[in-house]
């Protein structure tokens, strides 16, 4: 059964969005592409977890093992959450431990500075560095896991081959003691400056629990940070809960330089003018009454959707038939009131036609006058010819049109015609008046 | 007073100032500038008041061709006016260009060439033409709306003109103005000839044929001198669009080209278009001047969107016309409308005139009439075979009455009315 109630012209919904996804494809597409890109890249990215280097931790990324061989041997060993307190517990004969120096600010780097001891930078950032130890740069990073020591360096000697894992590498000026190179670019560098040594270590890994029984990563631990009797850990906390004065307790107005605050005010106040010369139109709008135009055929169109609508095959069927009646009644030769004429009224005009239309055409007498007068076999008001027998149901060449003759489905109700059982019956007799039409104007 | 892009843009370069010297003083100072250049511009910028506008050029322009048309502005200020001036007309108008850089020295006057493309017919207006008259720095500039009030009347186009030569080149073979074999048809005795083979024998004159001792024959021709009154139906059924244009716009068409064949022929044709009231006239118009006349009371035609009053209509037409005329009503045949309105009043109206009906079928019915496929579209083909039959059968029911009806698509309506008319002057039915 036809469930559809939208005609060929209007688009269908699943037409409606089939439109607006090859419209709108490109776009979805190039919006998929860069959130591939971005999980890709946020996925290549190493994610470093909060407790990553801290000497409490005893995941793999923390730093519990060493801190406890360092205790075992007899290193005193302080945690340090805060670089002022670093600072404050830093002094001669004391290693200090810098590690996660992406939390550092500023200031904490200032203190840092005025710290005495030796210094252990774990992964320094650039800041770090030039904070802690001018003269050494970053250089690219090497993801060449393992590295021999070459260089004089004992500690790094005494432990021998690394594994370093992704690590990286530093430009140190010249005369400072620089192991484990990569192409040229050393991963440790040691050297003497402002009365104290320095180290900077470019991987955090030999430091870690998980990675510090491999090669001679526990040696090189043991021997940088463990190379003072007294060791404080620095590992910045993330959040602070700020006492005065700190860099969290500021708003961000409080950051910007005054130039930048001066440029947004500068932008506000220029959308006035542009907003008054893109508002201010050049006259006013002119307007224009239009006539109303409706198509003609809209009620035609109005009353095919109300067939539809209510499945009236019944009426469809007399229009289509009177219709062809008209068409072909005039092309028989016949006078055109002879087309008005129906089976109840004028039998024998009906007879006539039905025979000359048979005549001219391939289909039999039944077919004729169920096709354009809707007449069934052994209607009262039309007698079939003898050689016809009616009711033998013999299957015309139509064959839709002769099934259901044959079913006995016209069943005689509206004043032109029986009425098709269905909307298939319908299409056929439309074929089957066009069939008519065409062989009679043929003929 | 209207502001310009210059100053935004300036505005915006001040915005970055700040970035380079951090001072709130240098900004204020800057935009203290710009205010300024504003002011001075607004002091300086050319006066719009002492604009004068005049206008030149078409005033009337057949529907789908190009009117040349010209604004003249005149500076009577003491100052240069430095502008831009926008002409605004009814969008319909399709004025080119909509917009014009104006500079005109003190005491001197410039010519802004216009051309108009108009896509409706009707009237179009000049609804006024503004001027922004720019200062000196082009910061700021002074902004007035002045009227130069104008009309483009925008005459019906006429398409079926091109039917004339043809149906003239018949209307002379009718009249026998043209060499032809057969002399002439019509009521009106011109002559007596011999008899040549192919004449019609009803034609004979015996009485000439006994004293002459010859065959003689009689010839006629057409009568002149008739009158035709075409009545325009502009109700709410001249406003339905077939293709893209409404049917009054083929109605008149199909008028047009009526009146220029019937001016020729030597009838007298009227014009009337009413739907509540007279829509417009055009009575006595002089031969020569019929055409021009009659597209002149047209070109302001708009459907109404009201039901035709067909008992005022007859009235409007039985107490203009007198003498025995054809009267020619361009509408729709609507079923519904003419049972109730002019069905009942024909009997009236055919005793003392010969009645003609124009109707403009839609296309689009028979299209829907032949579509097949899917049932959708076999109930279409029903609705439109059951209008079909409606308009067979209200024409059945004209002709009874003894008016003659013309139905046809607005491609062929204008050449069946003029062929329908040809035809009643052939019959003599005149």
């Amino acid at each position: 059964m036809v469930t559809a109630v939208g005609t060929t012209a209007e688009p269908t919904a699943r037409q409606v969005a089939g439109r607006r996804w090859r419209s709108a494809r490109g776009i979805v597409l190039v919006l998929l592409c860069v959130v591939a890109v971005g999980v890709a890249l946020a996925a290549l990215k190493p994610s470093r977890h909060p407790d990553d280097l801290d000497p409490g931790s005893p995941r793999p990324g923390g730093t519990r093992a060493l801190v406890e061989i360092l205790k075992g041997r007899g290193v005193g060993v302080a945690v340090s959450r805060d670089a002022a307190d670093a600072a404050s517990k830093a002094g001669a004969g004391t290693m200090l431990v810098v590690t996660r120096t992406e939390r550092l600010t500023s200031s904490d780097l200032d203190r840092l500075r005025g710290s005495s001891g030796d210094l252990l930078l774990v992964e320094p950032g650039r800041e770090t560095l030039a904070a802690l130890a001018p003269g050494v740069e970053q250089d690219s990073p090497t993801f060449v896991i393992k590295a021999d020591p070459e260089c004089g360096l004992p500690a790094a000697t005494l432990a021998g081959t690394i594994a370093f894992g992704e690590s990286e590498t530093y430009t140190a000026p010249p005369g400072v003691t620089s192991c484990y190179r990569q192409s040229g670019s050393p991963r440790l560098v040691q050297y003497q400056t402002g009365g104290r040594t320095v180290t900077v270590l470019g991987a955090s890994r030999p430091l870690t629990n998980g990675h510090l029984t491999d090669e001679g990563n526990a040696a090189l631990a043991m021997n940088l940070v463990g190379a003072r009797s007294q060791v404080v850990w620095l590992i910045p906390d993330a959040h602070r809960d700020g006492s005065g004065g700190q860099a969290g307790d500021r708003t961000l107005s409080d950051l910007l330089p005054p130039g930048v605050k001066l440029f947004f005010l500068g932008l506000v106040v220029a959308v006035v003018p542009i907003a008054l010369w893109r508002g201010r139109r050049l006259g006013p709008v002119v307007t224009e009454v239009l006539p109303v135009v409706v198509r003609s055929a809209e009620t035609v169109t109005g009353r095919a959707r109300l067939y539809r609508a209510h499945r009236a095959r019944g009426r469809a069927a007399d229009a289509l038939r009177a219709g062809a009646r008209d068409r072909i009644v005039p092309l028989l030769g016949l006078p055109r009131t002879v087309a008005q004429a129906l089976p109840a009224q004028d039998p024998g005009a009906v007879r006539e036609v039905v025979a000359a239309v048979a005549a001219r055409s391939d289909h039999d007498e039944r077919t004729v006058a169920m096709a354009l007068y809707g007449l069934a076999p052994g209607e009262a008001s039309y007698h079939w010819p003898s050689g016809q027998p009616g009711a033998s149901g013999q299957p015309g060449p139509y064959g839709q049109a002769g099934a259901f003759a044959q079913a006995g489905e016209f069943a005689p109700t509206g004043p032109g015609g029986a009425e098709p059982a269905d909307d298939a019956g319908l299409l056929a007799l439309a074929d089957l008046l066009d069939d008519l039409e065409r062989q009679v104007r043929q003929s | 007073m209207a502001l310009t892009g210059r100053l935004g843009l300036l505005a915006l370069v001040v915005a970055f100032v700040p970035l380079l010297v951090p001072s709130g003083a240098v900004l204020l100072g800057l935009w203290g500038l710009l205010l300024l250049g504003v002011v001075i511009d607004l002091c300086l910028a050319g006066n719009v008041r002492k604009l004068r506008f005049h206008r030149e050029g078409d005033t009337r322009v057949r529907l789908g061709e190009t009117a040349k048309a010209a604004l003249i502005v005149e500076n009577t200020g003491g100052r240069r006016v430095k502008a831009i001036l926008r002409d605004a007309w009814q969008p319909s108008a399709g004025v080119s260009p909509r917009r014009t850089r104006i500079n005109i020295p003190a005491g001197e006057r410039r010519r802004i060439d216009q051309t108009f493309t108009p896509t409706r017919r009707g009237d179009r207006k000049a609804v006024t033409v503004v001027v922004r008259s720019v200062g000196p720095l082009g910061l700021a500039a002074r902004q007035l709306s002045r009227s130069a009030p104008r009309t483009l009347r925008v005459l019906p186009a006429f398409p079926s003109r091109r039917h004339l030569p043809s149906r003239l080149a018949r209307l002379r073979e009718l009249t026998g103005l043209q060499a032809t074999m057969i002399r002439g048809q019509g009521t009106e005795f011109d002559s007596l000839r011999e008899y040549v083979v192919g004449d019609d024998v009803r034609s004979i004159d015996w009485r000439a044929t006994a004293r002459r001792g010859d065959v003689v024959v009689r010839t006629w021709r057409p009568e002149r001198d008739r009158r035709l009154y075409l009545v325009l139906d502009t109700g709410r059924t001249s406003a339905g669009r077939l293709g893209d244009i409404p049917r009054l716009d083929c109605s008149m068409d199909a008028a047009l080209l009526l009146a220029a064949l019937a001016s020729r022929a030597g009838d007298r044709v009227d014009l009337l278009a009413y739907d509540r009231t007279v829509r417009a006239r055009c009575e006595n118009a002089s031969r020569t001047g019929l055409l021009s006349e009659m597209v002149e009371a047209m070109a302001p035609l708009e459907p109404a969107l009201v039901e035709s009053d067909a008992a005022g209509m007859v009235s409007a037409v039985m107490s203009r016309v007198r003498r025995r005329s054809l009267i020619v009503l361009l509408t729709e045949l609507n079923p519904a409308a003419f049972e109730e309105g002019l069905l009942p009043l024909l009997p009236g109206l055919t005793a003392r005139h010969l009645v003609l009906i124009a109707a403009v079928s839609d296309p689009a019915v028979d299209e829907m009439a032949a579509a097949r496929g899917d049932i959708a579209a076999v109930y279409d083909a029903a609705a439109a075979e059951r209008a079909r039959a409606d308009r067979r059968r209200l024409t059945a029911e004209l002709r009874s009455f003894g008016v003659e009806v013309v139905d046809a698509p607005p491609d062929r309506i204008a050449p069946a009315l003029a062929d329908a008319y040809l035809a009643l002057k052939a019959a003599g039915r005149l």
